[in-house]
């Protein structure tokens, strides 16, 4: 016991350091590299096999080598899937869903930002009565599957004649999204330090003027997360779209599904893949664009709280 | 007195201007057909439907994408499809419990249409002793098509099979000249089909209807015929590449027409992708029903009308069947999606070399059985797939342990 105690005290002959982290490869980089590469290649391998496949001939995909790398090259599938793949017997291709799902995507996201905000605004910042109550049936409003709900759902946007509209698909988008962004709100702002509020107050702020002139300027890491998540959830949905957009106002996932999906006919897989990397290109894109506000906004309530 | 003589004039407007209407209507038409074979098919249609007068429009979504209540969501939200494709009796049930069936048995009557259709194409459009559907493509679920090029390397000629066991009795031949005998792809739908095609074609149509019924007879199983076609799905699993595992039904004709393989048993859209890659029915592929079959099972895909409409849609939407049934219309559209017009007198210049093995196959007496969807619930179905792709996956279990499967799937679904 002593000799190890006194071995270990003559190893210390010079002044403590504090241990610095070690470049050059370790074990556990090594671990740490290959971990990270596996779970990489989880999600680039199917994006290798997509993005090849879509620049590769029919000929070519037929000889069932999904690896190999396209030869003759050919943009063929993505101005096929673009401009003239059939979504039932209109043959304009992807386009046409594309601008439906920008035209559904701008007022289904106008409605749900600003009628969640407002919401979260006024439970978090000012009295109202049954507060407690009213979030608590949001939060388990946020847990009811749409399926469920659907039919009824069906039964009012008819009776409000929005049924198989733009709007009416904006309306359910804003409904169903509000449980779950009114929490991300309400929890945003009640970081806001009540003396702002009283201080606002006193020089005679209205709940509006109060909102628009105060908390929206204050907020805009927050939005920047709402937008990202909406953008995402509206952009990919399938089932709200297909059931509430009717007649003529598809969104492009369902487009897409309908030019993917086939069961007795014959498949195109490089337009198909064309076609599936084309409808993930906007939400990529905007995430691309404002990740860095997302990791800011996220954080920006936490060192607040 | 001023408004009197306006209502007078309204009125008038609207009288005159109701017949007008009823010449020509907007009918919506719900499908699930979006490739191009069948987008070319959906324009003949809708020609035949604009010579009518009436204008389509299109509502499509994909089949099997898990949105199949659709047409009861659109009737629910009031903007329902005059026209939605469907083989489903249940959904034509569902629909007469709202009272929007249409009952069309008559309609087909008056226009001459209802000796036209093949015998088998007249069962499977009668729900509960009315023909309630449009039928518009047949297809045999179980065809075998051979690539040409690779039975003359092989030496074999697949139109010489005169049974099963003549065919499988060649597969080593097949093997030595360095091909794929069989191509199969092993998905639960896809072994579920060889299978109810073997039944027909070895049991019959009467052990068939024993088993694919809606009060199905499990002692069918104990058969000696259902036993072999238990057997000819093992050889044919026998067959199973290690690649073929979960391959879909159209990768696997592809190895066929890329000469990998000799043929593949698969429905008869499959030709589909035949002459997408360009080859030619008779030339570079060759198409037979199963060797020796004593039946074939037929797949309609059929559209059903919704009633309860105005008077003008209603006669609209007969125009529309009367328009979708016409021998001529129905022959051009089927020679455009690959499939083989119901109609028995539809004219012969618009049929290939496939057609006419699959019409002869219809003619005969007694020849023709109903694909299980046309009869059975999804649950029966979904019960002998399950134990079919079990035995298919498992090389050990042997045919007694498949029928003891199937009978432990009818208890499941009906007990």
């Amino acid at each position: 016991m002593s000799m190890v105690m006194q071995s270990g005290e003559a190893l210390v002959d010079s002044a403590p350091r504090f241990p610095r982290k070690r470049k050059g490869i370790s074990g556990r980089s090594i671990a740490i590299l290959v971990f990270l590469s596996i779970c990489a290649a989880f999600f680039m391998v199917p994006l290798y096999v997509i993005i090849t496949t879509s620049f590769k001939t029919m000929e070519q995909i037929r000889e069932g080598a999904i690896f190999s790398l396209p030869s003759p090259i050919t943009i063929e599938p993505w101005i096929n899937a673009w401009d003239n793949a059939c979504s039932g017997i209109r043959c304009e291709g992807l386009k046409v869903g594309f601008w439906n799902s920008v035209a559904i995507l701008l007022p289904s996201l106008a409605l749900s930002m600003i009628l969640s905000s407002v919401t979260g605004y006024a439970l978090a910042l000012w009295n109202v009565r049954w507060a407690g109550t009213f979030l608590f049936v949001l939060f388990i409003c946020a847990f009811v599957p749409f399926q469920i709900i659907m039919i009824p759902l069906i039964i009012l946007s008819s009776g409000l004649k929005v049924y198989g509209t733009i709007w009416g698909i904006a309306i359910i988008h804003a409904v169903l999204s509000m449980p779950f962004l009114t929490l991300v709100f309400r929890n945003y702002y009640k970081g806001i330090p009540q003396e702002i509020m009283s201080a606002a107050m006193m020089d005679s702020g209205s709940f509006w003027r109060i909102f628009g002139e105060i908390i929206v300027p204050m907020s805009g890491n927050i939005f920047i997360v709402v937008l990202i998540l909406q953008v995402t959830s509206i952009w990919n949905d399938f089932l709200l779209g297909l059931t509430f957009g009717g007649l003529g106002t598809q969104p492009m996932s369902v487009v897409l599904a309908n030019v993917v999906i086939t069961t007795t006919g014959e498949a195109a897989y490089n337009e198909n893949m064309a076609a599936a990397l084309l409808t993930a290109i906007p939400p990529l894109v905007i995430y691309f664009v404002l990740g860095k506000f997302f990791v800011q906004g996220i954080t920006a309530g936490a060192i607040k709280g | 007195m001023h408004m009197k003589s306006l209502a007078t004039m309204a009125a008038t407007l609207l009288l005159s201007a109701a017949p007008l209407a009823a010449t020509a209507e907007e009918l919506i038409v719900y499908h699930g057909w979006s490739s191009k074979a069948e987008v070319a098919a959906l324009n003949i249609l809708q020609g035949a439907l604009n010579e009518k007068g009436h204008t389509w429009k299109d509502l499509a979504i994909p089949h099997n994408s898990g949105v199949n209540v659709s047409i009861v969501n659109m009737v629910t939200g009031g903007d329902p499809p005059n026209a939605f494709v469907t083989s489903d009796p249940h959904i034509f049930r569902d629909l007469a419990g709202l009272g929007l069936q249409r009952d069309l048995t008559d309609y087909y009557k008056e226009i001459g249409a209802a000796d036209g259709f093949f015998p088998i194409v007249s069962e499977l459009s009668t729900v509960d002793g009315k023909m309630v559907k449009v039928p518009l493509f047949l297809h045999i679920d179980g065809m075998v098509y051979w690539n040409m090029d690779v039975a003359k390397k092989a030496g074999v000629d697949p139109t010489a099979w005169k049974s099963v066991d003549e065919m499988i009795a060649d597969f080593p031949k097949i093997k030595a000249a360095g091909f794929v005998p069989a191509a199969v792809g092993g998905q639960a739908f896809q072994v579920g089909y060889l299978f109810h095609a073997m039944v027909a074609a070895i049991a019959g149509p009467d052990i068939y209807n024993r088993i694919y019924s809606e009060t199905p007879d499990p002692t069918a199983f104990d058969t000696p015929e259902v036993r072999k076609a238990i057997e000819v799905v093992r050889a044919f699993s026998n067959e199973a590449t290690p690649e073929a595992e979960n391959r879909p039904w159209n990768e696997t004709t592809n190895t066929v027409i890329a000469g990998q393989a000799l043929f593949h048993i698969m429905g008869d859209w499959m030709k589909g992708e035949w002459l997408a890659a360009g080859k030619v029915p008779g030339v570079d592929f060759g198409c037979q029903v199963i060797p020796g079959a004593l039946a074939v099972p037929v797949t309609s895909d059929a559209m059903g009308i919704l009633g309860g409409q105005s008077a003008e849609k209603d006669k609209a939407e007969l125009d529309l069947v009367a328009a979708f049934v016409d021998p001529i219309v129905s022959a051009k559209a089927n020679q455009q999606k690959g499939s083989t017009s119901p109609r028995a007198d539809a004219p012969t210049e618009f049929r290939d070399a496939c057609n006419q093995v699959a019409m002869d196959a219809m003619n005969k007496p007694n020849g023709a059985v109903k694909n299980p969807f046309n009869v059975i619930t999804g649950d029966w179905n979904n019960g002998i797939w399950t134990a079919m792709y079990n035995f298919w996956s498992d090389k050990s279990l042997t045919t007694d342990d498949a029928v003891a499967e199937l009978k432990d799937a009818y208890d499941l679904t009906f007990n």
